[in-house]
């Protein structure tokens, strides 16, 4: 077994066992099923629309939750090591830095996409036994681990970069609050305020992780855009439908691209 | 085997390692000595690709660092910290996971181990937390020694282990085969003389001595009396690096520094020559 498959199942095994995975699993299951028997309250009135809606609850759930899910056990995975010492004695074994960087990260997103398998699975079983589609369950599935692959990278560079899993974990918060409190409405309320032009408030959305992750996914659910708000509306209209997705989909994989290549260069360069 | 050429690390403005020469042939045994921020853990980090440095380094003519390279060094030195590491693992798990590392198989490991007196039919359910750090030591010594590696890096492995440990520790080591290479850095007088053929004396970033056993007896004027390895003795290293580093530094202030003139060396093992 190569060197970052064993790291990564190790990173992994120890993800499983902590408390937070059952947890955030936990909130997932009971969070989806909750908005599920909700839903299906509404589809009495509602029909289809009502699970749709109780989808893009879940969504909504997700886009809080997985961020934090993906950025903490990511912030601790090379800062907690080099806390506790064991990250040198890693490092003296035949790896690179590389490999464990790789390593690492492989392992925490396994964990996230477990847990978040665990979660969107159960719920997503018995959306499709109401008559959701299941296609439309898994878009929601790929795009919300979409979202924790931009968020377990961003995770790591900052492991990379902080001396604690403490510090890392104080940044990680500090950037989830950014994004999640500078989403639409914020940036729209600046401009209005500022009177900012069109372009930094449809740019923001796009740029945003966890917006892009909204504006990617409720497009599947509601092909008139009545769910994405006024700048998700804007961008609709100007992109279409699937360049919405699309658009939304680079940012992602940007987030995630840069948080793999400063990560892994600032760990590869860091001076001890 | 290792050769090191214009050797030197820097911390900022502060020179840890100052352009040293080193060769050390297959199957010596070097014990690395010095006061402490001398440099000896520094020199053992760089060849482990811990720490990077300006001159050169190498194994076998493989350069010491943190790349592809450097990972083939890494490959042949088993590494045993004087602060073993506290992962959350069990011993047994420790040892599988850390062989597989090292692409070898976990059954020399436990072999070394049983030597030790650790067993991982008996004690290998044990998280690592719960173990001793004589026991800690005692694994990281099975790790290291259990891949073959030709190269064994000792940080210090003796400072926290209790008496039986120790003899266990250092018994485990000097029954190694005779081509191990092994460059290890220690406070311990006693820990050098069961250990070393060689011993090298960092100072101020400078090897102040480098040469055998006998030659530093001769040079600091101490004899040995009585041999030490098993025993608890307190050490009296200190005492023969205060008069290899003023012999070095004639110019320096001949008083030794505090620590060594506070130094309360116990019962000695070692008396001057009457010469």
């Amino acid at each position: 077994m190569s060197a970052v498959r064993l790291l990564a199942r190790r990173e992994l095994q120890d993800s499983v066992r902590t408390y937070w995975f059952l947890v955030y699993s936990g909130v997932f299951v009971v969070g989806g099923l909750l908005l599920m028997v909700l839903g299906g309250a509404q589809s009495t009135v509602l029909g289809y629309r009502g699970f749709a809606r109780a989808i893009a609850g879940l969504m909504h759930l997700a886009l809080f939750v997985v961020p934090l899910m993906a950025l903490f056990p990511a912030a601790s995975a090379l800062a907690g090591e080099r806390e506790v010492g064991t990250l040198d004695y890693l490092m003296a074994q035949p790896v690179t830095r590389r490999q464990i960087f790789a390593g690492k990260w492989l392992g925490v997103w396994g964990a996230v996409v477990l847990a978040l398998a665990v979660g969107f699975g159960s719920t997503g079983f018995v959306a499709t036994l109401r008559g959701v589609s299941p296609a439309l369950v898994l878009g929601l599935f790929v795009f919300t681990v979409l979202l924790a692959t931009a968020f377990a990278s961003l995770g790591l560079l900052l492991s990379a970069a902080s001396p604690s899993a403490r510090r890392a974990n104080s940044i990680g918060i500090t950037v989830w609050l950014v994004f999640l409190t500078l989403g639409s409405l914020g940036v729209m309320s600046a401009f209005i305020r500022w009177g900012l032009p069109e372009w930094v408030l449809t740019g923001w959305a796009l740029l945003n992780p966890i917006e892009a992750c909204r504006l990617a996914v409720l497009p599947l659910l509601d092909s008139d855009a009545n769910l994405l708000g006024p700048v998700g509306a804007a961008l609709f209209a100007s992109l279409g439908r699937g360049g919405l997705i699309a658009a939304a989909t680079a940012s992602l994989l940007g987030w995630t691209a840069l948080g793999l290549l400063a990560g892994s260069r600032l760990f590869q360069n860091e001076e001890r | 085997m290792i050769t090191a050429r214009s050797l030197t690390k820097r911390y900022g403005e502060h020179v840890v390692l100052d352009s040293l020469d080193m060769d050390v042939p297959r199957g010596q045994r070097v014990a690395l000595l010095g006061l402490n921020g001398a440099g000896k853990t520094t020199l053992l980090r760089c060849l482990l690709g811990l720490s990077r440095f300006d001159g050169s380094l190498t194994l076998d003519g493989l350069a010491a660092g943190s790349g592809s390279e450097g990972r083939s060094v890494r490959a042949q030195v088993g590494y045993v910290p004087q602060q073993p590491p506290r992962y959350d693992f069990r011993l047994s798990e420790f040892v599988e996971f850390f062989c597989r590392i090292r692409g070898c198989p976990a059954a020399g490991a436990e072999r070394i181990l049983e030597d030790l007196g650790l067993s991982l039919a008996t004690d290998g359910g044990k998280k690592l937390r719960e173990l001793s750090g004589g026991m800690l030591q005692k694994a990281l010594l099975a790790v290291a020694m259990g891949s073959g590696a030709p190269v064994l890096l000792l940080d210090e492995p003796t400072a926290s282990l209790d008496p039986s440990a120790r003899r266990d520790f250092l018994n485990a080591v000097r029954t190694a085969p005779s081509d191990l290479t092994l460059l290890f850095a220690s406070h311990r007088l006693d820990d050098v003389e069961a250990l070393a053929d060689r011993a090298i004396i960092l100072e101020a970033g400078k090897f102040a001595f480098d040469g055998s056993l006998e030659e530093l007896w001769r040079r600091t004027g101490v004899e040995r009396l009585a041999r030490s390895d098993g025993s608890d003795a307190p050490p009296v290293l200190e005492d023969i690096l205060a008069r290899i580093i003023r012999d070095a530094e004639p110019g320096r202030d001949t008083e030794p520094p505090a620590e060594i003139e506070n130094f309360d060396p116990g019962p000695r093992l070692y008396v001057e020559n009457d010469k």
